[in-house]
């Protein structure tokens, strides 16, 4: 067949495909469905986030790496030279900066979440998108950035003499544990978030509290022995100890942190997923 | 093996009774419940729900209707502003779940209602394809494959590598038909016949859609223009506070539609 330059060819993707209102699954069943089915949309609404960051200017990449280094550098000095907090075996910077990427891309992943869903309601009232797409493609825009802020990390722990151990390939299942539970928190709040403008500022002040609750730029040693029992609640301390133990170890994190951290992250995208796709129609019916 | 000259004399097997339509619409409702005040905190929200002062007034915007559209057919619909004309589109398109009834779509459904959505200005018209075309659920794979006829048809051949912010509203539009019409859809639903570019260009662009029509695509134009309606459509509904008031061939149902208009 041959086609002339005005004739477009039958579509091949989703052909004869029949919706029927009255054969529905469950709403959640029906995001995933529908996610897998526009696979191609996360990885292009990824691709183009990368993009336009890295577009802009070169400053783009630059920051990405300069960022969490100079963020390093205050507190390295604040808390080793000011209140004099005795790390253990390992220096004291590298501590600080592998847990500090990984609240980095939490932090920012979760409020980019909120700002898309909101962002995407004008599109998605028009054309049928499965909208977590938008907020799969957010994760996977910070991923690629946290790999690449792994690099300065890498760079310091060579400066320092620091031992590179095998351990350290365990990094990236620890951070794909991590978007999990990033996706699944973010979609939570982007629920409420496409609503209230106050839930977006509540969940910022309560990210703060959340660093100063995580033994991330203070280990875990200083808070008294009493109190220690209560971080194991605290799923970001499971997560961030996958991500630093090969840093700053040189050792794969203890089995217990690991079921932790997966279990926390399993019921944060369940509770979040269900949450996001269930209040769909609400979306929808919002004035 | 049959040939064509025996399926075209043979009788068809089809009859039009039992083809399947590509648009059927049962005792659709869609009833919206809108707080009557604008709760924008959820502070605010939880004190009216705890206080029970959280009220509600419902709004109607589609109430028992009942549609069946054939592939082949071009329908207009005709009504006043707010009269559920565009809460129609969304429910066909699926962007809006009925809260009663049962809509039946079979096929894709390509809607015309926002050109260059998801467009980026800072990207390329070449980049903005591939976004755009994911949108509307095609893979790259796929649209790599057909991105020369898109660019051809768009016109756009010296320009495509250049970011979007370049480009002039016509030709923005001219990118959007292309793509959004990059492939013959089942179903086509249409919000007011868009100027895109030129007179020449918007000729081609009415040929596609009536070359999709040929060839079994159902199209659904929603305008204000009676002239655009008399033009292309063989049917036309009429639609008045959510419920259908006329169904019926486009000349009949644009003459009852002009009545009533003069009577209020």
């Amino acid at each position: 067949m041959t086609l002339s330059s005005t004739s477009a060819p039958t579509s091949p993707a989703l052909r004869r495909q029949v919706y029927d209102s009255a054969k529905r699954p469950h709403p959640a069943i029906e995001e995933a469905q529908e996610l897998v089915r526009f696979w191609d949309l996360v990885l292009q609404w990824s691709r183009r986030n990368i993009k336009l960051r890295y577009k802009r200017s070169i400053l783009g990449v630059l920051w990405t790496l300069l960022e969490p280094l100079m963020l390093m550098t205050i507190l390295t000095i604040v808390f080793s030279q000011v209140f004099r907090f005795e790390a253990g075996d390992y220096p004291y910077p590298l501590y600080i900066l592998s847990g500090l990427l990984l609240f980095d891309f939490f932090n920012r992943s979760t409020l980019q979440i909120v700002e898309e869903t909101v962002a995407s309601l004008g599109l998605a009232s028009r054309i049928y998108v499965p909208r977590s797409a938008f907020a799969v493609a957010t994760v996977i825009t910070y991923l690629v950035s946290w790999a690449i802020a792994l690099i300065p990390l890498f760079g310091i722990m060579l400066f320092l003499h620091h031992p590179l151990s095998w351990a350290l390939v365990t990094i990236p299942l620890g951070m794909l544990i991590t978007a999990l539970f990033a996706l699944g928190a973010g979609l939570l709040v982007a629920t409420l978030g496409a609503f209230f403008h106050d839930v977006k500022l509540t969940y910022q002040v309560l990210l703060t509290g959340w660093l100063y609750a995580t033994p991330i730029i203070y280990p875990l040693e200083i808070v008294p022995p009493q109190f220690q029992k209560y971080f194991l609640l605290n799923p970001l301390y499971h997560l961030v100890v996958l991500v630093r133990d090969p840093v700053i170890l040189g050792r794969v994190a203890p089995v217990e942190n690991w079921l932790a951290a997966i279990g926390f992250s399993l019921a944060s995208l369940a509770v979040g997923w269900w949450v996001f796709a269930t209040q769909r129609s609400v979306f929808d019916y919002r004035s | 093996m049959t040939t064509v000259a025996d399926t075209a004399q043979a009788p068809s097997r089809e009859s039009p009774q039992t083809v399947e339509s590509a648009i059927a619409l049962t005792s659709i409702e869609v009833r919206f419940s809108m707080p009557t005040e604008r709760i924008v905190s959820f502070k605010e929200y939880v004190l009216k729900r705890i206080t029970g002062k959280l009220e509600h007034r419902e709004l109607w915007a589609l109430r028992s209707l009942n549609l069946d559209i054939r592939p082949g057919e071009f329908v207009g619909v005709v009504g006043r502003n707010g009269a559920g004309k565009s809460t129609l589109l969304k429910v066909i398109s699926r962007v809006l779940t009925p809260t009663g009834g049962r809509v039946v779509v079979r096929g894709q459904v390509a809607p015309l209602l926002e050109l260059g959505a998801g467009f980026h200005y800072d990207l390329t018209g070449r980049e903005n394809v591939f976004l755009n075309a994911a949108l509307f659920g095609y893979s790259s794979r796929v649209v790599q494959a057909h991105l020369a006829e898109v660019i051809a048809f768009s016109e756009l051949e010296e320009f495509i590598d250049l970011p979007i912010r370049n480009y002039s509203s016509g030709m923005l539009a001219r990118l959007g038909f292309a793509v959004a019409t990059m492939f013959r859809p089942d179903i086509l639903l249409i919000d007011e016949l868009l100027a895109v570019g030129d007179a020449g260009f918007q000729e081609k662009c009415l040929a596609r859609i009536h070359e999709f029509r040929s060839q079994g695509t159902a199209i659904l134009l929603v305008s204000h223009q009676m002239e655009a309606i008399a033009d292309h459509c063989t049917r036309a509904i009429w639609i008045e506070r959510g419920q259908l008031k006329a169904e019926g061939p486009t000349d009949e149902v644009l003459q009852r539609y002009s009545e009533g208009f003069a009577e209020s």
